[in-house]
Order: C-alpha cells, then structure tokens, then sequence
C-alpha cells in the first residue's frame, strides 16, 4: 500500500448479521483526482464511504484514507481532520442557524478557511439566521457542501452531493468541485447515481455492484475502450461464442448482431470478420450504456 | 468544540430547572415562620408512629427534625426537594443521544468531525456533571443568603457537605442516564428508565428503611450527627465513573 | 468564451474542446495571439474536469494550434498555427475536408460519417461482403 492514493481498500467486506454490504472491494483513487463512484441503490457505495470516514468498522479487508487506517481509532481522528464528508441525508443540526454550525465547524479545524467559507456564504446565498431545519433541501445541501468545502480538508468524500438538487443549484455543486479539484490540489470521491453528472466532472470512476468494484480506472480510458460493434446481415444474423475476453456480450435481433466490446477491440473485430457482414458500425459508447453492460438487473 | 454541543444541546434544561429550584427555596424559605407555628402545636406519640411503617416514619422525622430551622432546611429541601428534583434533572441532563444534535438528527455530521468518540461522552459528562452541580448548589447556596431575610441563619459549612452529598449520588443516576442514552437513540427511554430506576431503589429504600443511596444523598448522618458518609459517596462515585466508562465503551463498538 | 460541449454524446470531451477552439480559429473568432482562458477557469467555466481542459490544450498544442508559454497561459500561435504542421497532414486533411463536405452534400448526417470512417479504420466493410 503506497501513500499515492488517497483512497485505499483492499478486498474490503462488511456484513450486517446476514446481508453482506460489501464482498471484497478493492478501490483506489489518486491524489488529485475526481473520482466518481457509481452503482445502483444498495450496492456498497455509502456503506463504503462509511467505513473510510471510521464511521462503520469493516468485517475484515484493509482501508487507507491518506495513508492512514480508517479502522484505526486514532488514525481516523486524524483522517477526519484532513477530509470532509457530506452524508447521503446532508445530517446536520437542525436547530442550529447557519451562522452557528458554521462557526461551531470553524471551532473545530484549524486548518479552517475562512476565505473560501466567504466566497461559498456569497455564491450559494445561505441566509445567515436561517434555522437548518427550515432551510430547503437544495439550500441544505449548498451548506453541507460549503462546511465540507471551508474545513481546508485534502480530501472530499461526498454521498449523492447532486441528488434532489435543481439543474441551477447542481451545476453551482458541480463548479465548486471543479474549481477546488483545480486549484487546491484536493482529491474528490463522490458517489452518484446520476452519470451525466459524473460523466461531466469525473477523471475517474468506479462502478461498484454487489459490494465489489466491477469497473475502474480513468474514464478517458473507459470512453476509448468501450466500444459497440454492430453487424447487419443479408439473412438472419449468427450468433457466434465468442472466445476474445473483450467481448463481454452479444445479442442477435433478427438481421442484426450487436457486440459489446471492453478491450481489445482488434481481437474481437479480428473473429467478426469471418462472418461476413453486409455493414458494420463501431460506436462508442457514453457512461450510462458502460454502467448497464456492468451492472447485473433489469435495464 | 464539543462541548459547546452539549452546551447547546442541554442548555435550556439546566436554566429552566435551575430558575424553578431558585423560586422553589425562595418560596420554602418564606413558608417557615408559618410552619414553625404551627409545629409548636403539634404532639406525636413517637411510639405508635413507628409501628405504621414507613409512613409513620416519615411523619415522625418530618416533625421532629422540623422543630428547628435547621431541621426544616434539611427536611424539606435536601431531603426531600432536592433529592427529588435533584435525581430528576440529574437523569434528565444525561438523556439524550451523545451524537446527535437536540432534534435527534446530526449523527452522522458529529462523526465526521475530528474528534474520538471518547471526546463525545467525555463532553456531555463535563458539561453535564457541571451543570448538575450548578443546579443543587445555586439554591443551597440562596439558603445561606435569604435565611437572613427571615431572621434565621444557615451554616455554608452546612450546606456545602449537603451539596457535595447529594451530588455525589445524583452524579450516578446521570451516568446511567448517559450509558442509557448510548442504547436508544431517543431522549424518552433513557429518561424513564432511569428516572424509573431511581423511583424504584428509593421506594425500596423507604419501605425497608435501608441505608441506601437516597440516605447518603440527603447527608442524614451529617444531619443527625455530623459524619460525613464517605462510603456511600465513594461507592457512588465508583459508580457514576463505570458507567461512564461503560457508555464509551459502548459507543465505540457501534456502527452507524 | 463560449464553448458548448456535451459529456454524454460519446465524443470525448477534450475532442469536442479541440475541435471548438479549432473552429474558434477558423472563423476569427480567436486570431493569432489571442489568450485562451486558463484551465483552471475554463474548466470552471465549463463545469469539466480540469485533466480534460489540460489535455485539449496539449493536444492543440502538439498539433501548434496554440502554444503554451510557462507562467502566462495558452495562446493561439501566429498564422492559426496551421503553418506547423507538416504538409502531409495538410494534404490530409484537405482530402478529409473534401469528403466530408461530398458526404454532407448527399444528406449524410455527421454521425453516420463518423460511424464509416470507424469501421472503415476498423477494416470490416471489406471482407469480402455483399456491398452496394
């Protein structure tokens, strides 16, 4: 385990009594990166994030946060001096104003920003005397993210930061990330389940499914290696086994044999090309389609 | 800081409580000079009053130790106000989830800060244990003060060792209040099971004239003869100490 | 700046920048010494990562669309930085611009242009098949 990343596991597993939220996951996100973590309800994703904030002890497996251990007592204090997290409900104190749990957060971190908490107050308008509890949820979330945002953390864990939000008040969410990511030399893991989102902003994304990692890596390098290969044919389309592990699906409708291709594009084309096609396209494809070839579930 | 939560999150039961315990001596004391006369008409037969159990008991320490000022002041307020009021907001301030703020939400933001949860506990013991003795010394201390007003006095020595007295034990029922508190998530269950409890050990106290915790919380053996009930008080400190210990212990296991 | 880019349209994204920023030039709409935004801004402003601003701005840069000058920021070289480049892939892109512009004349769409030239370079559409 190095200190390169930010964010470790190690075959990572977790169970609850019988439910097993997590069966091995491995994750790792680079320093400096937008790492987004994506998968369907239930799959792991907050149960990780819980586990690397010390809030959830593993059932056994390693986690490194910063190069220190998440399941350690003393390393997670520590940790958690140097991150911030925003929970998937934004849980904060609902009878404080926004003034008091800014300047309770602030009492808290030494390493406190008192500039950037000025410029998020002005960008995202959070009415100073205003209770939490009344204020709304967009609004709510806008202050989860800028106590996340002032703390001076090098490292921003965020459950579902977009979600219930307004295509306005996202992409004010969105260009905080960016603009820290960019400037401050932050790491971010955020996990979603809206792919635009992550699409948009992300240099890295992991897909977790059945508490594991089934995709990771730099999302330029899914978006270059994820290709679908279809072929029309004169008479009923084949239906060929085949042997390139890149290949990880094909469906025949009728004329037409559609292929899903995860690597090695040349070999799986190099086994099409005997069958002899009328016309072929290659397409890529975008994160939602990459997403759903990995997920196992209804579409 | 931490504990400015707790601060925050118990405040309005330490200054409400605390006005009402101020009002209620105020009143107790001013009530004496009608007592007083009213006692000298009295005649017991100490005897037959022993026999009806505990409340012939009652009776007959109510207006024997009443005879004098300071018998009063003891009977009255730190034998039976304070002692009530005294457990109840003991068991009222330690109630409550350590993590989350006062509307029950907040759980997860406290576990995102950079403290152990040690320090949680830590905080709402300090906090607590700080305001608890606030509450029974302020009006012990106004005795002192106001006795004056009615012509009477009142030792500080006197009400210092009761003070150290019924705080001592009020202190374990508030720790078991907070081992509670890291059980069940709401406010309600904690407060009345411990509250309960204290109910409970007291009617048995009463019933079986023991020499239990509610004696040692009233000083009555500072009272009767001025011995100070070191014992009782250091057990209950062992006490309140364990089951502190045990709330921490307790929280550090949970996964949230 | 107004740049438009669509992360889902399976086009990388820095493609797309690439391709604006060349078009930007094309029209005028940035001459020769103008300054590009940051990109730490413009990702910003975009609301993309950064790592993908950087990486359109190298690519621009290797193909001398514009040069990156230490410390000031991108500009776009002189003569739109055509003159750079060699002349086969003038040539090349010339031919590449003349077919295009044949396609679109046909009523081929971009998209399905895009789709031939993959599969052409995938080298499908020759083995041997029934073609019209």
């Amino acid at each position: 385990m190095t200190d390169a990343w930010a964010v470790e596991t190690v075959d990572l597993k977790k169970s609850y009594g019988d439910t097993e939220a997590l069966r091995g996951l491995d994750l790792q996100v680079p320093r400096g990166s937008l790492c987004g973590l994506l998968g369907r309800n239930g799959a792991g994703k907050t149960t990780t994030l819980k586990v690397l904030l010390g809030m959830t002890r593993p059932t056994s497996g390693a986690a490194r946060v910063l190069g220190l251990a998440a399941d350690n007592r003393s390393d997670s204090v520590r940790i958690r001096q140097r991150t911030g997290f925003v929970s998937e409900d934004k849980d904060l104190y609902d009878a404080m104003t926004v003034d008091e749990i800014v300047r309770f957060a602030a009492s808290l971190y030494p390493t406190w920003r008192k500039d950037v908490e000025d410029r998020y107050r002005r960008a995202f308008e959070l009415p100073h005397h205003r209770r939490v509890q009344e204020l709304s949820r967009g609004t709510r979330t806008k202050l989860a993210l800028l106590l996340a945002l002032s703390r001076g953390a090098e490292l921003l864990v965020l459950d579902e930061p977009t979600s219930g939000l307004d295509p306005a008040a996202t992409e004010e969410v969105l260009q905080a990330l960016v603009s820290h990511v960019a400037s401050d030399e932050v790491t971010v893991l955020l996990s979603s389940h809206h792919l635009p989102h992550i699409e948009q902003v992300a240099d890295r994304v992991v897909i977790v499914d059945g508490g594991k990692a089934v995709v990771a890596g730099p999302l330029e390098d899914l978006r270059e290696s994820y290709r679908r290969i279809q072929l029309v044919f004169a008479d009923a389309a084949p239906q060929p086994t085949l042997r390139a592990s890149g290949a990880i699906r094909s469906e025949r409708r009728g004329r037409v044999l559609t292929v899903v291709c995860r690597s090695g594009l040349d070999q799986v084309l190099a086994e099409l090309r005997p069958l002899n096609a009328v016309a072929v396209e290659v397409m890529p494809m975008s994160l939602k389609e990459i997403f759903f070839e990995s997920v196992n579930g209804e579409r | 800081m931490p504990w400015q939560k707790s601060w925050l999150d118990t405040r309005w039961r330490f200054v409400i409580p605390l006005l009402v315990l101020v009002l209620n001596v105020w009143g107790l004391l001013f009530e004496y000079p009608r007592v007083a006369e009213l006692l000298r008409t009295v005649q017991l037969q100490p005897d037959a009053l022993s026999e009806t159990g505990a409340l012939g008991r009652a009776i007959l320490e109510s207006v024997s130790a009443e005879r004098t000022y300071r018998g009063y002041v003891w009977y009255q307020w730190f034998r039976n106000n304070l002692s009530q009021l005294g457990t109840l907001m003991a068991v009222l301030l330690g109630s409550g989830n350590l993590l989350s703020g006062s509307t029950g939400a907040g759980t997860l933001f406290t576990l995102s800060l950079p403290r152990s949860r040690d320090a949680w506990v830590a905080a709402r013991a300090a906090v607590g244990l700080g305001e608890l003795l606030i509450l029974i010394a302020i009006p012990s201390l106004e005795i002192v003060l106001v006795s004056p007003l009615i012509g009477q006095s009142y030792a500080l020595s006197d009400a210092a060792v009761q003070v150290v007295c019924a705080f001592g034990v009020c202190a374990a029922f508030f720790s078991l209040a907070v081992l509670l508190s890291t059980i069940f998530v709401d406010t309600w269950r904690p407060f009345l099971i411990a509250g309960g409890s204290a109910v409970i050990v007291s009617l048995v106290e009463s019933q079986l004239a023991l020499n239990g915790p509610f004696r040692v919380m009233s000083g009555a053996t500072y009272f009767a003869g001025g011995v100070v009930p070191w014992v009782g008080l250091t057990i209950s400190a062992a006490i309140a100490i364990g089951l502190l210990y045990s709330a921490a212990f307790n929280l550090s296991r949970q996964d949230f | 700046m107004l740049f438009r880019l669509n992360p889902s349209s399976g086009v990388p994204v820095y493609l797309q920048l690439m391709e604006q920023v060349k078009h930007a030039v094309d029209t005028g709409a940035l001459r020769s010494g103008d300054q590009l935004p940051g990109i730490r801004s413009l990702a910003e402003e975009l609301v993309i990562n950064p790592n993908t601003v950087a990486k359109a701005y190298r690519e621009l840069e290797h193909e001398g669309v514009i040069e990156l000058r230490h410390g000031s920021g991108a500009f776009v070289t002189a003569g739109s930085g055509r003159r750079k480049q060699t002349d086969k892939i003038r040539a090349a892109q010339e031919i590449v611009i003349g077919a295009i512009e044949k396609l679109r004349a046909r009523g081929v769409t971009d998209d399905e242009i895009r789709r031939l030239f993959e599969a052409e370079l995938a080298g499908l559409t020759r083995t041997g098949g029934q073609r019209d």
